[in-house]
């Protein structure tokens, strides 16, 4: 816990220089005793695949939200069906109002297996949260790479876009084109800071200043080929995933053309015996209603084929950033055995 | 009001039998039997009067119609029969009342209500026919029952004071019921059409009248006491059931039990229990005429068959006495034997015990009686007429089959070992007839060996080989292995002097190939002869056949027993190969039958209950009789671990050879699901079962693991479960030891191939426990095959990886660089379609270029992956 708490620290530090560079329109600020919890929530209950849930709450200031503490949703087996999430964080956030802590329920925080996380459930209730409230983000905590040595603490935001889409609720092919929205449109990351009471700022420099100098070996592990199989195998089952859709979509396109030359042929005979008729004198064929004749055939939904994308992305943004620290690792490796030899 | 109707059924027991008197005896046979029909007709009509069972009652007017159409010859000599006119007077009262009541009518169900109307109009117009006869009855009832009585008074005598005696007490007792329910009931009594003093005169009119006196009080009652008169009604129904049994217990003392009773079916029998009169000389002709008057009733419903087999051996004892000669002796057991077979009517339903040895011995002294007359002849096709019985110059000449009773007798002693249960001792009792079935078919062959045509002996060798294929023949084997020596007791030596059945089989087998013009008995020849062949190893004949008889080609239009025929010789055939240490034969042999999943029902070994739903008790019936008998098995836990095993063998290699391969195929879904049952199971104990065995060597031999798979497969459970049902144990196991260490060896190099710069095949060799040379081989064989990229270097015996496969991240990156083509390929078409229709690739905008961006993505990263994978 001790060499966590460090990483977090300088962690903490790093995370602040950038934001202040990129520090535009908002940021969320979190507290590090929110940060200790999610890692601690995980550690107690997720493993492997797992995914751990919880409620982030806090407060808005000008343009910044504030993340000032959380608090994990229970894990219930399937067993006790009488488990009322609802009720449980509204009992929650009255206990803890009660101890005088912000209680405005600002989001919420989820693990990550390997940097999968884009999903129909996460779209859903990233909706619903925003829909509420429009600062809530969702904090996406992965404890792979957290354990490899640096903390992963990501918060996201549904785009605006994506928010007008979600309330239509017009999945459509034309529905997406119209918004105009592609995979790298559907999600904003916000910016995050680190932020401490001065009073624990000194606490940390203290205890830096004391503690024997922590190994950091997992920086510098070589092996990769592990991590790398698994994100490959993740990334080629969503490709196996994406094939099927755009196999689907061109069905579907297909169809829909093959049906747009019937209607026309059917709409040019028509016309052409109308024609006919008219020249012998008879009253032409009563319209029809020929968008009842022709069915168009049901669209796929589009939107988990972005939402595949998105994820196929955020895979290789991974395996990239991975493999790029990892090439540096090697030639640093390569120097080091050159210069002993 | 119920005990009234309690008693009353007393006396329509009265009125029955009262009823049944009326079959008279005097006149001739045919006469009398018409008549008896007639008069068991009226019966069941009477008996569907009372009840009010319209539609039987119907029915059997009907039938009563025919009956007496058929008897219209003696009606026309003797005039038409009282008791008909009777009936047919009474039935149309009684219909009269039915119909006027209403009530009662509407309360009727719909099939009873619509036969009555029916029935109705019927007698209405039959009777025209009778007029006079029916006014002459209805004027004066009991004048024309006297005349009646007079005719059976000769037979009735004895019975009529007994009669009058149940009479006055049912009198009695319905006096006192009267009394009891009131002036209403007596009133009824009293305004019944009937004479009382017929009554009391004539028992006979009586009875007539009384149900009719009962029905109209029925009738009357009918609104209020309608739910205690069905309460009745069901009492009744089930005292004459009663009633009807009493009546078959007490046949044999007929005589003395008050009423004459008369049997249910055709009397024929019971009035024979002396053959012939006395001082009648007993000749050829009188005894032909006998056995035809038996043989009548043969098949006829209510013949009592027992008592029929019983009169035939009494013929037949009766024809010895009198030395009438072989031929009559021969045609009557033929006779017996047909009728022993007819004992049982239904044909799921097998012979008991005794009726099965008495066939026996039956079908064992005809066979002596044919090899004692060489001079007779027998056969199906000699006409009736053309027989032969009578002992002169000429030959006998019978009509008859024996072979088909010998393959019905065979037919009937597999049937007796279907039904029994196969872990009683009764079963094994059952069994030791089989060495008989066997001497009877084995004489049977010899007699037509010298008299039968060739289709004939090809028949009777099919039996004999039906009973031949499925043994082990133990002497032969043991004398192949040179066992046989001074140590054996005389009697062993005695037995292993005999012929090898695997002589016999050839000897049969091959003559029926060569004479049999019917395909079906070739066809089970040649799958016996391929079965046993296969049983006793020698594999190359038997595969040899099997491929030059093509059966596998037609087999699916073959019935259903020589199917399941084929499916046994085919799993035969599996597990030889599997012995002969030939996995794969052994595993394609055996990969239809397992594939299915149903084993079990394609070997006739068995029902499997998932299918019950799907098939009714008829088909299940029929099903049932094709089953294989219990001592005819192939045990399925050694058919389903030889195969598993075979699969391992054959699997685990190939799934470490193609490990990263995408498109790698199984080669047995069976085996990959028992390895996936094995795999999900969250607490993994030491095996217990045979699956769970090979599944746990499965997994060891997947590490290269020889000596725990080894342990796995062959250990004392598995010994005793699987192995030790193999006559060879020893040399099946010592060829088991075999292959795993070389499939393990094979195993070993496919996973840690890439681990290896070079590898010495001294230490291969010592690892796995196989010779050098074998190792070698083994290795060469790989290396030719190309499925292991390596050089041998002579000098040191090693073997030196070109570490040219790839490594599981490459593999992964070559499939997700695959996946990607597939992809961009389906992207493509996307477009295609669009610019077709729209013309516009650019108009798509945002949604394509995505997805060309992640490829570009992927091409750097994969190039950075292969960089990082090889640095």
């Amino acid at each position: 816990m001790l060499t966590v708490f460090f990483d977090l620290w300088s962690d903490k530090k790093r995370s602040k220089i950038s934001s202040v560079k990129t520090f535009s329109s908002s940021c969320v600020f979190v507290r590090l005793q929110v940060v200790l919890k999610i890692i601690k929530h995980y550690q107690e209950e997720g493993q492997g695949s797992e995914v751990v849930q919880g409620v982030l709450l806090g407060l808005v200031v000008e343009d910044r939200l504030e993340i000032t503490n959380c608090f994990p949703f229970p894990q219930h087996t399937e067993d006790d069906v009488d488990f009322d999430e609802v009720q449980y964080q509204m009992e929650m956030m009255r206990s803890l109002r009660h101890v005088n802590i912000d209680h405005l329920h600002v989001g919420w925080y989820q693990s990550t297996y390997y940097g999968s996380f884009v999903s129909r459930a996460l779209l859903d209730s990233q909706f619903s949260y925003q829909h509420a409230i429009e600062e809530s983000v969702v904090l996406i905590y992965d404890p792979i790479k957290t354990a490899q040595g640096s903390l992963c603490l990501k918060a996201y935001r549904l785009t605006p876009k994506l928010m007008e889409i979600c309330k239509e609720k017009d999945f459509s092919p034309e529905g997406l084109k119209k918004a105009c929205i592609g995979y790298e449109h559907m999600f904003e990351e916000v910016p995050i800071v680190i932020k401490n009471s001065h009073l624990i700022n000194v606490l940390l420099l203290d205890l830096q200043e004391k503690s024997t100098v922590a190994d950091k070996h997992e920086l510098l592990n070589l092996s990769s080929s592990n991590h790398l199989e698994k994100s490959l195998q993740l990334l080629m089952d969503r490709m196996d995933d994406m094939s099927q859709d755009i196999g689907k979509y061109n069905t579907y396109c297909r169809n829909l053309s093959k049906q747009q030359q019937q209607k026309q042929q059917y709409l040019q005979r028509r016309q052409q015996e109308n024609a006919q008729r008219q020249s012998r004198g008879e009253p032409p064929l009563p319209e029809e209603d020929i968008s009842k004749m022709f069915k168009p055939p049901q669209a796929p939904a589009r939107m988990d084929t972005l939402l595949i994308a998105g994820q196929i992305n955020n895979y290789c943004q991974n395996i990239k950033e991975f493999t790029s620290q990892n090439l540096g690792k090697l030639f640093m490796a390569e120097a080091l055995q050159g210069h002993s030899s | 009001m119920s005990r009234f109707f309690a008693t009353g059924s007393d006396s329509e027991s009265e009125e029955s039998s009262s009823a049944d008197e009326i079959t008279p005896k005097a006149t001739g046979t045919t006469f009398n039997k018409q008549f008896e029909e007639l008069t068991n007709i009226i019966k069941t009509i009477r008996n569907a009067m009372k009840i009010r069972d319209m539609s039987k009652c119907l029915e059997e007017f009907e039938q009563l119609y025919r009956a007496f159409l058929k008897s219209k010859t003696i009606v026309d000599k003797e005039g038409v029969p009282q008791f008909y006119i009777r009936l047919l007077a009474d039935l149309e009262d009684y219909l009269n009342q039915l119909w006027e009541d209403k009530e009662g009518k509407k309360k009727m169900n719909k099939n009873n209500a619509k036969a009555l109307s029916t029935l109705r109009q019927k007698i209405r117009k039959y009777n025209k026919d009778f007029e006079t006869e029916i006014s002459s009855y209805k004027e004066n009832p009991e004048q024309s029952a006297e005349e009646e009585e007079k005719d059976d008074i000769g037979s009735a005598s004895s019975s009529k004071s007994d009669d009058d005696e149940g009479v006055t007490a049912s009198k009695f007792l319905k006096g006192a019921e009267s009394e009891s329910e009131g002036d209403e009931e007596s009133e009824d009594w009293g305004s019944d059409s009937v004479d009382s003093g017929g009554e009391s005169e004539d028992n006979e009119g009586e009875a007539a009248s009384l149900a009719v006196v009962f029905l109209k009080k029925y009738v009357a009652q009918d609104g209020d006491k309608q739910p205690e008169r069905k309460k009745d009604d069901r009492r009744k129904r089930h005292k004459k059931m009663e009633q009807v049994d009493e009546e078959a217990d007490e046949e044999g003392e007929g005589e003395e039990g008050g009423w004459e009773k008369v049997k249910g079916g055709v009397p024929l029998v019971k009035e024979k229990p002396k053959m012939f009169a006395k001082g009648t000389e007993i000749n050829n002709a009188v005894v032909i005429k006998k056995l035809n008057e038996i043989l009548q009733a043969r098949g006829k419903k209510g013949t009592d068959r027992s008592a029929q087999i019983e009169l035939l051996h009494a013929l037949a004892g009766i024809s010895n006495e009198n030395n009438l000669g072989e031929g009559i002796l021969v045609k009557i057991k033929f006779n017996i034997i047909a009728s022993l077979y007819d004992y049982n009517t239904n044909l799921a339903a097998f012979m008991k015990a005794e009726m099965w040895k008495k066939c026996l011995e039956c079908i064992d002294e005809l066979l002596d009686i044919l090899f004692e007359n060489s001079n007779m002849f027998i056969g199906e096709n000699i006409a009736e007429d053309s027989e032969n019985l009578a002992i002169s110059d000429q030959p006998f000449r019978v009509r008859g089959c024996i072979l088909t009773l010998v393959e019905r007798m065979d037919e009937e002693f597999t049937k007796i070992m279907q039904n029994t249960d196969p872990h009683s001792q009764e079963y094994v009792d059952n069994l030791k007839d089989e060495g008989r079935v066997c001497g009877i078919i084995d004489r049977l062959l010899q007699y037509l060996e010298s008299k039968g045509s060739t289709e004939e002996v090809c028949r009777v060798y099919l039996r004999r080989i039906m009973h031949t294929y499925y043994k082990f023949d133990y002497k032969a084997h043991r004398r192949s292995l040179g066992l046989q020596g001074e140590t054996k007791s005389e009697q062993d030596q005695e037995e292993s002097e005999g012929e090898d059945s695997a002589i016999i089989m050839d000897r049969l087998c091959k003559f029926i190939y060569a004479k049999d013009r019917t395909d079906r008995i070739r066809t089970c020849a040649i799958l016996c002869h391929i079965y046993h062949h296969a049983l006793h190893s020698r594999w190359y004949q038997a595969r040899d056949l099997m491929l030059m008889s093509h059966l596998q080609d037609n087999i699916q239009h073959a019935d259903p027993p020589v199917q399941i025929l084929y499916n046994r010789t085919m799993v035969q055939l599996g597990i030889c190969a599997f012995r002969r240490g030939m996995i794969k034969d052994a595993h394609n042999a055996l990969l239809d039958i397992q594939s299915s999943g149903r084993a079990k029902e394609l070997l006739g070994q068995g029902l499997l209950m998932r299918n019950m739903q799907e098939r009714n008790a008829e088909q299940e019936k029929i099903e049932k009789r094709r089953q294989v008998p219990f001592h005819m098995h192939i045990n399925l836990e050694l058919l389903e671990c030889v195969y598993l095993v075979s699969a391992m063998l054959l699997e685990i290699p190939y799934m470490a050879a193609h490990e990263f391969d995408a498109r790698r195929r199984m080669i047995s879904k069976q085996f990959h699901h028992q390895l996936r049952v094995g795999e999900r199971q969250p607490l993994l104990g030491p095996p217990e079962s045979m699956r769970e065995h090979v599944v746990a060597a499965s997994k060891a031999m997947k590490m290269g693991d020889w000596k725990t798979c080894h342990s796995f497969i062959i250990n004392e459970k598995m010994n005793s479960k699987v192995w030790d049902l193999f006559p060879e144990a020893q040399r099946v196991r010592e060829m088991l030891v075999r292959k795993i260490q070389e499939e393990s060896l094979r195993t070993y190099l496919f996973t840690y191939s890439s681990v290896y710069d070079s590898i010495s095949m001294e230490t291969l060799s010592e690892m796995f426990e196989l010779e050098l040379p074998t190792v070698h081989s083994i290795i060469s064989k790989m290396i030719i095959n190309e499925e292991l990229m390596a050089s041998l270097d002579q000098p040191t015996q090693t073997v030196v990886m070109h570490r040219t496969e790839p490594t599981s991240l490459q593999n992964m990156t070559l499939q997700l660089a695959e996946k990607l083509g597939g992809l961009v390929e389906n992207n493509e078409r996307v477009f295609d379609l669009k610019q077709g229709v729209y013309g516009g690739y650019f108009n798509r905008g945002t949604r394509t270029r995505p997805r060309n961006l992640i490829k570009d993505h992927f091409q750097i990263k994969i190039n950075c992956i292969i960089n990082v994978v090889f640095s």
